[in-house]
């Protein structure tokens, strides 16, 4: 049990070091106050794991920072029931001189591991670790991957109450990866909180049990995985709920005779109102045309393309049986509306506006990876692979063969 | 901050810097061993450097020991006390550390290499027939009380030492002079009679004269001296805390 009540902290800026020594000597102040963190307060229960998200400079790091200790608080109060461990102090206090067995001892004193413990847990730490033989040869042998994994294993076999997982569980290969996952997946059944800081918004949809938004020192949002990510793409968006729709057409490279232009663009999923959607998600791209002459019959079209480039899913107007005209000089929205059955992941859309059913024949503008997007956390049953095909399920007795079998 | 973490530290202080040598920890000793060597070579054999008052070749050499192995602990601890946070930076910034108790493993390891000296020197000292006598005994008290002074002084150095990083610079040049006004080299009788009450003012006097009266001349240290000290290390000791207490939460921002 992890509880923050009101955290508060704020850094005094001073000209120069020495200024904020005589300031508190004399105590007449010679400095500008930066609030880092106001207010903060929270409660991790036993087994949960708490998300928290936030740009670059919205305290996140002074939060770690005052709960495993080595800041201090202004005011407020911070109940942490046994140790906190985590990834940001993964293998302080190593010494490539010394050997894996050496670092052990000495890194498990500085996570707060008694000589008893450390005895004890040696043998699992490094048969976790992997590192064989290795364990008795100096550190700076190793490779920094090898480190990794020896200091992360000291780190999960500390017995902290609450662990501390940030950007980076990059620690070795895809196996060890894995094994770690694994390992704190354990760490969590047995009753231990864990922490996830990251900007990986599918992971924290997927890993956490609630998540906190922080913005300029402040929790601004709070509850489940998904309200909380809707509510940091909001803020990354810079967007209010009532902002309209912005069409934007900066990145895109377009081509075609332009008799008809592609002038803006949107994907907005319904509840995250932007562009970091949910699997199952409904959302709605909306595209803005602008005609220069008169058209009777145009197709448009969406493609949307994974990372790799390759293309998921595509469609136009043609297909869907919607015929398109235009007038010369006057502007249209087109507005797709479906449910993002992809897979998390990172993913870009084209648009292309052209005269039949393929764009070969006559093409007005075409415009690749206009949008980019990404689908984070998964809304509805879960699933496995690229996309979801909503099968129903139903299981019957089988007459003939159960007669078979008697 | 527990005893184990604190002989953590200590050990990494004195045998760990030295891993993947063949003599490893040995080396701590090596240079206080050598340095005493040369010591008693150069003042007693080349130089025949000899005190007024006593007999004997190595009279000299035995009475800049005496003064010297507490002079090097002194000032080698309150030099890295006075420095300890900024030199743990690296760690008091990743782990749960307290930070008072993090210097007395400099105190410790200090400590332990005055103690191998001490013994090299007892060996000498049987060696060249001194007399040894019950007086010795005064030595752990005379040590600790220079050890609990360079503890305290070097707290509130290091805590304004974070604020003023002039002070490790300070300091240093500080213990230079220091050195030379505490007569460890010399006798205070070449100084002139006049300025001598002064050069009593030092802090250090009385522990580098407690030394001499003990090893030398095998009597009784002045008490009053001493016990000043001891009331200077306990203010030091009072002022460091409310120092602490006020400034931790800098420290730990600044750091």
């Amino acid at each position: 049990m992890i509880e923050a009540i009101d955290l508060t902290k704020t850094f005094k800026l001073y000209r120069t070091p020495s200024d904020r020594l005589l300031e508190s000597l004399l105590r007449r102040p010679r400095h500008r106050r930066h609030t880092a963190l106001q207010d903060i307060s929270f409660a991790i229960e036993p087994g949960e794991t708490l998300g928290i998200l936030g740009r670059n400079g919205a305290g996140k790091s002074t939060l770690l920072k005052l709960l495993m200790g080595v800041l201090l608080p202004d005011s407020g109060e911070l109940r942490l029931q046994g140790k906190l461990t985590g990834l940001l102090e993964l293998g302080t206090g190593f010494d490539t001189g010394l050997s894996g067995l050496q670092n052990i001892e000495r890194n498990g004193r500085l996570l707060g591991m008694t000589g008893a413990e450390i005895a004890e847990r040696r043998e699992v730490i490094i048969v976790f670790s992997e590192l064989g033989e290795y364990i008795h040869e100096p550190l700076r042998t190793y490779s920094s991957g090898m480190a990794m994994r020896l200091a992360f294993s000291i780190a999960i076999h500390a017995d902290p109450a609450c662990f501390l997982v940030d950007e980076a569980l990059s620690v070795g290969d895809a196996h060890f990866q894995q094994k770690c996952i694994r390992r704190i997946d354990a760490f969590r059944k047995a009753g231990g909180s864990l922490i996830f800081v990251s900007h990986d918004l599918n992971a924290i949809k997927v890993l956490c049990d609630r998540a906190i938004v922080l913005e300029q020192g402040r929790v601004v949002a709070s509850g489940t995985p998904e309200a909380a990510v809707n509510h940091y793409n909001r803020i990354i968006a810079d967007l209010n709920d009532d902002e309209p729709m912005r069409p934007a057409l900066e990145q895109s490279v377009g081509y075609g005779n332009l008799a008809l232009e592609i002038i803006g663009a949107v994907l907005q999923g319904e509840d995250s109102k932007s562009d970091v959607v949910s699997a199952g998600e409904s959302v709605t791209v909306r595209l803005h045309i602008a005609a220069h002459r008169n058209i009777d019959d145009f197709t448009l079209g969406i493609l949307i393309r994974d990372r790799f480039g390759q293309d998921v899913f595509g469609t136009n107007s043609h297909f869907l049986q919607y015929p398109l005209t235009a007038r010369a000089d006057e502007t249209q929205v087109v507005e797709l509306r479906f449910p993002m059955n992809l897979a998390p992941g990172k993913y870009t859309l084209t648009a292309a506006a052209h005269s039949a059913h393929n764009h070969l024949q006559d093409c007005y503008h075409w415009c690749d990876n206009l949008i980019r997007f990404e689908v984070a956390g998964i809304q509805g049953p879960f699933f496995y692979g690229i996309a979801r095909l909503e099968p129903s399920i139903t299981a019957q007795p089988n007459a003939l063969f159960s007669a078979r079998l008697s | 901050m527990n005893l184990a973490l604190i002989l953590q530290f200590t050990r990494q202080d004195l045998v760990d810097r030295y891993a993947g040598s063949v003599l490893g920890g040995l080396w701590t000793f090596i240079q206080p061993l050598v340095n005493m060597l040369v010591f008693i070579l150069v003042f007693s054999q080349i130089m025949g450097a000899r005190l007024p008052e006593i007999s004997g070749s190595f009279s000299y050499s035995v009475y800049l020991i005496a003064g010297l192995l507490g002079w090097i602990a002194f000032a080698s601890t309150l030099t890295r006390t006075t420095t300890a946070f900024i030199d743990k930076a690296h760690l008091i910034t990743k782990v749960r550390l307290a930070l008072w108790g993090l210097p007395l493993s400099i105190v410790l390891s200090d400590s332990i290499v005055f103690l191998i000296s001490m013994g090299f020197f007892l060996a000498f000292l049987a060696l060249i027939e001194h007399p040894i006598s019950l007086q010795f005994l005064w030595i752990p008290l005379i040590f600790t009380l220079q050890q609990g002074f360079a503890y305290a002084l070097g707290m509130v150095l290091a805590i304004l030492g974070v604020f003023l990083r002039d002070i490790r610079e300070l300091v240093t040049v500080v213990l230079q002079l220091w050195f030379w006004l505490t007569p460890i080299v010399y006798v205070i009788d070449i100084i002139p009679e006049a300025m001598q009450p002064w050069l009593q003012l030092n802090p250090m006097f009385p522990v580098i004269d407690a030394y001499h009266a003990v090893i030398l001349l095998n009597s009784n240290p002045q008490p009053l001296g001493l016990l000043l000290l001891a009331l200077v290390a306990l203010l030091l000791f009072a002022l460091g805390r409310w120092l602490f207490s006020r400034l931790e939460r800098d420290i730990r921002d600044l750091i």
